[in-house]
């Protein structure tokens, strides 16, 4: 009897004296594996960060132009200007008027062409109509894009001016519409006049502002060109 | 007078039963304390001790590890001390007990079966708790634990089965006593010491004494405590790890495009980005009401389906039909937590049905559970508000990823949001826990 005693003191302390140290050194190893962190050679699934949406038509030129204008066009860093002028965007696209034009092709679905009356910079309604739809439809877009033009109808510098305020049409619609706090850091502005640019009578083909309307070369040249661009830069 | 044998097989039952519980405790432990260092591993899951850990990410010995039955005091160390600690020392000592009685055999004291009997029937009332908790509340049987409510269940048949066997010998025996027993000498006078000394009669086991009881109720205390106390001594400490997950960098959403759910009373800020057709979003949420922390959080709700339908950063679809049903969430605006929390029930239907490229019929479960939502899932607005909170998730730079949590502006850490939930939300949102 006293046999089975012993032994069963044995086996019970046994056991138990393996259990506890059999616990502490699980949590033991643990604690170490706690204190190194994740095995950095273990293959870890990289985990992509939210980001604006970038689409295939985000080419490498077409970013060094988007980059180069929302640089000197002051809507990156703190640059007190806002838009840029003819001269800047030649300076700055360096590329030809057809190149520059051909950047935007991929936008034709996505943007459309707001028009305007000969010598007016005021939006009809249809006009606006379109801007505010075009703004909504926003989806992983970081940037909106506004691109004036004037016609060749008069001289450079009254284009100019007009095509600026065209621009500035469009961005007081946004602006009067939404009161989006943030739409200074999203809205990018050019204004070509007459200079640079210009569209060719294809683009009547485009979702512009005035279906159903005479679309001539001149016609097509007095609007703005709105869209969201999908590049992340 | 012969040495009397005594019945073994209940006594070795029991023995085999106290090692394979042991054996199923251990595990289950094992597999805990390997989640103390917050990474993710493989979980023991089989009827047969030994067998090698699962992969599989949601195995119901997983489910039931991350339920908060698994463990106690879990606000206060992080992952609580697992209830299988106890049954560790428990079943150490039983084996052990065990084997006494087995080698015991007639002169062990009659007090030791009856203790035994009566003990058991501890780990049994647990088991039964457990397995109750099992299939009401998880829905699912940890093999594992199943291995230690049959060993529970054995352990306690086999001890009663010792006391039973026990009676009987003892009743055979007295009776042996009553009518074979040479009281007086073969011509009538009285038995000698030598008379008595050749009877072969089996004497009736001894009692043992009262203090026996005690003695073994202190040990058992003891070999249950002594596991459970170096596990919590061992413990690191978790305080510099719940708060390095970062901060919402822009929690400001001015557009009105997120929901907030406010049950009441609900007093802790928190942020919450789910997806409603994604497995792990569900299960926090499961977790979240389970502790009785949903109803304290007065929540900003974000929807985040990981379905490049409506989602731009994902080239596919993680969770077909997520972008349809985050819509039907928005659509219900104040109601939005049940619509929420339906589709976490159907989850595996709606994703079914999606992946097999039936979104109009996960659309029609959805229309015929809230028809009044319907019309609304497909409005320009919702899909703008439902654009507008993923904007929000671009503004703050989130990884694609759900669920995440943010209490007050601080981010829950992944490896807080199973085990660590309690420990981590006492550390992050202490009213939170203290109000429950």
């Amino acid at each position: 009897m006293k046999g089975a005693g012993v032994v069963g003191v044995v086996i019970g302390c046994a056991l138990l004296a393996a259990s506890a140290i059999a616990v502490q050194g699980q949590v033991a190893d643990a604690s170490e594996r706690l204190k190194k962190g994740p095995d950095p050679n273990a293959a870890k699934p990289a985990i992509a960060v939210a980001d604006d949406a970038e689409l295939a038509y985000c080419t490498p030129a077409f970013k060094q132009v988007l980059q180069r204008t929302l640089n000197a066009c002051g809507l990156i860093g703190q640059d007190a200007r806002r838009g840029c002028q003819p001269a800047d965007v030649k300076t700055l696209a360096a590329i030809s008027d057809e190149d520059f034009n051909a950047l935007f092709t991929p936008l034709k679905d996505r943007g459309a062409v707001i028009q305007f009356d000969d010598g007016s910079d005021k939006l009809d309604d249809d006009g606006k109509k379109i801007i505010e739809e075009l703004w909504q439809d926003r989806r992983g877009a970081r940037y909106f894009f506004i691109v004036a033009r004037a016609s060749k109808t008069g001289g450079a510098d009254l284009n100019r001016a007009l095509s600026h305020k065209r621009a500035n049409s469009v961005l007081f619609d946004l602006t009067d519409k939404f009161h989006d706090p943030d739409l200074d850091k999203q809205v990018g502005l050019l204004w070509l006049g007459n200079e640079f640019a210009q569209l060719g009578p294809e683009y009547c083909q485009w979702n512009i502002s005035r279906k159903g309307k005479p679309c001539t070369a001149e016609a097509i040249n007095r609007s703005a060109f709105v869209s969201w661009v999908d590049c992340q830069l | 007078m012969s040495k009397p044998r005594s019945a073994w097989w209940p006594s070795a039952l029991a023995f085999v039963a106290s090692v394979a519980g042991l054996v199923f405790a251990a595990l289950s432990t094992w597999d805990y304390a390997q989640h103390l260092d917050r990474q993710i591993h493989d979980v023991h899951c089989s009827f047969i001790p030994g067998m090698p850990a699962e992969k599989a990410a949601e195995n119901a010995c997983k489910v039931a590890m991350y339920s908060p039955y698994a463990a106690i005091l879990r606000d206060r160390y992080w992952g609580g001390v697992p209830i299988a600690l106890f049954a560790v020392g428990a079943f150490a000592f039983f084996t052990a007990f065990s084997a006494y009685a087995l080698l015991g055999g007639w002169q062990r004291p009659r007090r030791a079966a009856q203790f035994l009997a009566a003990i058991s029937l501890t780990p049994v009332a647990a088991s039964a708790v457990m397995a109750f908790l099992s299939a009401t509340r998880l829905g699912h049987f940890c093999k594992t634990c199943v291995g230690i409510y049959a060993s529970s269940a054995l352990l306690a048949g086999a001890a009663i089965a010792m006391v039973l066997v026990e009676g009987r010998e003892i009743r055979l025996a007295l009776a042996a006593t009553r009518t074979d027993a040479p009281r007086t000498g073969p011509s009538g006078v009285p038995a000698t010491i030598v008379d008595l000394a050749l009877d072969e009669t089996p004497p009736p086991r001894a009692p043992g004494g009262w203090l026996l009881v005690p003695t073994w109720l202190t040990v058992l205390a003891l070999c249950a405590a002594t596991p459970v106390l170096v596990y919590a001594s061992a413990m690191p400490s978790y305080a510099s790890h719940v708060n390095a997950c970062g901060k919402l960098e822009s929690p400001k959403e001015t557009t009105g495009a997120l929901l907030r759910v406010t049950p009441a009373g609900a007093t802790q800020p928190a942020t919450l980005f789910v997806d409603p057709l994604c497995p792990t979003c569900k299960a926090l949420h499961q977790r979240l009401v389970a502790e009785g922390m949903y109803d304290g959080l007065d929540t900003t709700l974000v929807l985040f389906p990981l379905d490049n339908e409506c989602n731009w950063m994902l080239d596919r679809a993680v969770h077909p039909g997520s972008c349809m049903v985050s819509k039907a969430v928005i659509c219900a605006d104040s109601k939005a937590r049940s619509v929420l929390e339906w589709a976490y029930d159907n989850q595996e239907k709606l994703l079914g049905l999606a992946k097999g490229g039936d979104l109009p019929g996960a659309r029609a479960m959805v229309k015929a559970r809230f028809p009044e939502v319907d019309a609304c899932i497909d409005a320009k607005e919702t899909n703008q508000r439902l654009i507008r909170m993923l904007r929000f998730i671009v503004k703050n730079h989130l990884p694609v990823s759900t669920p995440q949590i943010y209490l007050g502006e601080t981010r829950l850490c992944d490896e807080d949001t199973d085990m660590g939930l309690p420990y981590a939300m006492g550390k992050l949102a202490p009213g939170l826990v203290a109000a429950k």
